[in-house]
């Protein structure tokens, strides 16, 4: 009996953290997304060779900030600079940003 | 004297005509949007069918231009979106591009 009831807390302690990450914590996000502010927090700043406007992030869906990151990480989708950042994010650290920018775009409705 | 005027006058139609064609067609964008990518972003591109669908409305024009063109040359691989922009001209882009752009949605980040 003992026994049963010590496996399944431990299966909840397995399960609990696995289940927040899938919703990803915007407090955590906003340390992380910190060096994503030096491109997409400021207006109208330009991309270079081939020039364009970064792109708008503010009120965008959660879960395609989260495929495009997972793009640039695997190099299914192409741009150095972005390719390096997705490189160092795991997946928690991805949610988290995508969580945050959402959170971001609330605040300011 | 008469050529100098003309040349002017000749070189500021092209440039108008130049930014116009730059600038895309929004009135013809909405109407490609509404055939083509409506049933996915919404007519406007304030919707998304899945999650991980972009909203296109209010994203800087040249941006689009830019995913359009990636999408077409097969730079930027997306099973559905790599099709749907084969069939799209330059100026097909031009004009989805000046069209999502005006319309009411995306917005600048402001961090905290």
């Amino acid at each position: 009996m003992l026994n049963r009831l010590l496996a399944a807390l431990a299966l909840t302690l397995v399960l609990a953290p696995s289940a927040l990450a899938q919703s990803g914590d915007p407090e955590r996000g906003s340390v992380i997304a910190f060096t994503c502010s030096g491109c997409h927090g400021i207006p109208f700043y330009k991309n270079v060779y081939p020039s364009y406007s970064v792109p708008r992030i503010a009120g965008q869906n959660e879960g395609y900030i989260v495929s495009a990151l997972k793009a640039y990480r695997s190099g299914a989708r192409k741009h150095a600079t972005m390719q390096a950042q997705a490189n160092t994010l795991s997946d928690q650290d991805i949610a988290d940003i995508a969580a945050y920018f959402v959170s971001l775009a609330e605040e300011s409705e | 004297m008469k050529y100098p005027v003309l040349c002017a006058a000749a070189v500021g139609l092209l440039l108008v005509a130049g930014s116009v064609q730059a600038s895309g067609n929004p009135g013809r964008g909405q109407e490609l949007s509404s055939q083509v990518c409506a049933s996915c972003h919404g007519v406007d591109g304030n919707m998304a069918l899945a999650d991980d669908y972009p909203i296109l409305a209010g994203q800087h024009r040249d941006y689009l231009v830019f995913a359009l063109q990636a999408y077409r040359s097969g730079d930027r691989d997306h099973a559905v979106m790599s099709s749907f922009a084969q069939n799209l001209s330059d100026q097909d882009i031009d004009d989805l591009a000046a069209w999502f752009s005006r319309q009411d949605g995306l917005g600048e980040l402001t961090f905290d």
